[in-house]
């Protein structure tokens, strides 16, 4: 299930007005800050504008989400109902006592387990997934790239500044394992 | 009078003993926080980061001189191999007279998101495995690895056939092509790139729903039902507490291991191709020539024995064994069925192929 065409037009004709407006508000406003304010107070109006920008990407991400998140709920509540007549069929045959209550519940456990089973092997399921938590990964983007603006305004590290550490670190110790292989190596 | 419900009375007390034992509960079962993993002692021989070789202590007079390192998977932790004094394979082994190690890859965190094949293969395994040979005074050593552990030993003994004796392999995850599971079927269609380079290391959470679309009316359901209705059976609840802990403490691994291990075992199936590089090699299935014994399980949900059983004809070992079990993935290493007939044989094989003391 993807976004339709129409919503998908006013999706982005709002993106457009929000984004202009928040650009021109910006511009107006940025003469007087750079007058008034050289330190924190600029870097907050650039924050501000980041953020906005940021929140108006993010609803376009948040419509291909929701869309997929609702595939996902669609093919879970038809697979139960499927299972579910079937069960419905068998249940007059099945006899009504104690003795054959864990007969039926295992009827039961079995043929659903079998319907969500199917569903869950098969590749329309895995894709709509796939593109559901890729969906999220992108509003989670967005929410790391507001993270990283706040941080930033603070003059704090954000999470690429630490991933580059990480990347330095993760490339010094390798550099190191070799030189001691080669200093063990001379040693022997 | 027509409209009146008429209830078994049978059925009437069963529901009845379930609620009590659901109240009782608390009373009879240790919660997961109070239970300690541990079962057999060993001592922590060599840590490097977060990883860690562990070497347990002997049960037995040692038959065999060369060493079994086992290379855990990176999924969960290892102490689904000692989990219970009753079915650990660790203490089977021991009292068999195996001197065994195990590679314990630890909780990785952020900082260690960069970390992939190559450092696991030509570091941590290396260097854990170049540690036990000295200690052990055996050029040689045999491993085994299980599930993802078994991918990882498979290419370790692609580039280090020099250092291996005999090598094992338990459910490992060769041909991803062929696997037939519904973990395969997510991890073909996954954006790995989009995961990796947005959350760094791949999130435990994504695991969890992973085992949860397993088998989720018989896991998600039935199985609690059961634990309460055996609420008295003092072993069951013991059994049933230490193995929902091992589940629910899943690691993450990290990114770019976990990036190279979807694309190039699940996406691109480069490793049974012979396609697939590791440190800037390419990993030859056929420089494999050590004594091989694969073993996989018929009932394996998590990785299937299609998946598995192509390493078996891949190989160019002249020795080689391949041996089909009717047990799951867990089934194969932690219950009863695993100690009366995969352990035996296991040892078994091992022996014939291992020096002697």
């Amino acid at each position: 299930m993807s976004i339709p065409p129409d919503l998908k037009k006013s999706l982005a004709d709002y993106k457009h007005t929000s984004l202009f407006w928040t650009d021109l508000l910006f511009l107006m406003s940025n003469k007087q800050q750079t007058i008034t304010a050289t330190g924190p107070f600029r870097k907050f109006a650039v924050t501000a504008k980041k953020l906005s920008t940021e929140t108006i990407e993010m609803n376009e991400d948040m419509t291909e989400f929701n869309s997929r998140l609702t595939a996902y709920y669609k093919q879970l509540a038809d697979t139960w109902n499927e299972a579910q007549k079937e069960y419905s069929r068998k249940v007059p045959e099945l006899p009504n006592d104690i003795e054959n209550m864990e007969a039926s519940k295992r009827i039961w456990i079995d043929m659903f387990e079998n319907y969500f089973t199917k569903l869950f092997d098969s590749s329309e399921f895995a894709e709509n997934f796939g593109k559901l938590v890729t969906s999220e990964l992108e509003i989670a983007k967005h929410w790391n790239n507001m993270t990283a603006a706040l941080l930033e305004s603070a003059n704090m590290p954000t999470k690429k500044d630490m991933d580059e550490v990480y990347q330095e670190l993760h490339s010094l110790r390798k550099r190191i394992a070799k030189l001691e292989k080669i200093a063990d190596k001379e040693v022997t | 009078m027509a409209n009146e419900i008429r209830i078994d009375p049978k059925l009437l007390a069963e529901f009845i003993t379930l609620n009590k034992n659901i109240l009782e509960a608390p009373n009879l079962a240790q919660s997961l926080e109070e239970i300690n993993l541990e079962v057999t002692p060993y001592e922590v021989v060599h840590s490097e980061d977060k990883v860690r070789l562990l070497h347990f202590s002997p049960l037995a007079d040692q038959q065999m001189k060369t060493p079994l390192v086992i290379a855990y998977a990176l999924v969960n932790r290892f102490h689904i191999f000692d989990i219970h004094p009753k079915k650990s394979w660790i203490r089977n082994l021991l009292t068999q007279g195996v001197d065994v190690y195990l590679i314990d890859w630890g909780t990785p965190t952020q900082i260690n998101q960069h970390e992939g094949f190559d450092d696991y293969v030509n570091g941590y395994m290396d260097n854990c495995i170049d540690f036990v040979r000295k200690e052990s005074s055996s050029d040689k050593i045999s491993l085994q690895g299980y599930c993802t552990g078994g991918t990882l030993s498979t290419v370790y003994t692609s580039l280090y056939p020099k250092k291996i004796k005999n090598l094992i392999l338990t459910s490992p995850i060769i041909d991803g092509r062929r696997d037939s599971t519904v973990v395969s079927n997510l991890a073909k269609h996954m954006d790995v790139d989009k995961l990796v380079d947005t959350v760094g290391n791949m999130p435990p959470e994504l695991m969890y729903y992973v085992f949860s679309i397993l088998k989720p009316f018989e896991q998600g359901m039935e199985k609690y039902l059961n634990f309460f209705k055996n609420i008295h059976n003092k072993e069951y609840v013991e059994n049933f507490i230490r193995v929902e802990k091992w589940v629910n403490d899943t690691p993450p691994i990290p990114g770019e291991l976990y990036r190279q291990w979807i694309k190039d075992v699940y996406q691109d199936n480069l490793l049974i191709n012979n396609n697939m590089y590791v440190g800037g090699k390419q990993i030859s299935l056929k420089n494999i020539t050590v004594p091989l014994l694969t073993q996989v399980a018929v009932g394996d949900h998590l990785v299937s024995p299609e998946c598995s059983m192509p390493i078996h004809y891949a190989v160019s070992s002249d020795d080689k064994t391949l041996k089909i079990y009717p047990t799951g993935h867990v089934g194969m290493i932690a219950s009863s069925f695993s100690q009366k007939k995969v352990l035996p044989e296991f040892v078994q094989w091992l022996s014939e192929r291992s020096e002697k003391k």
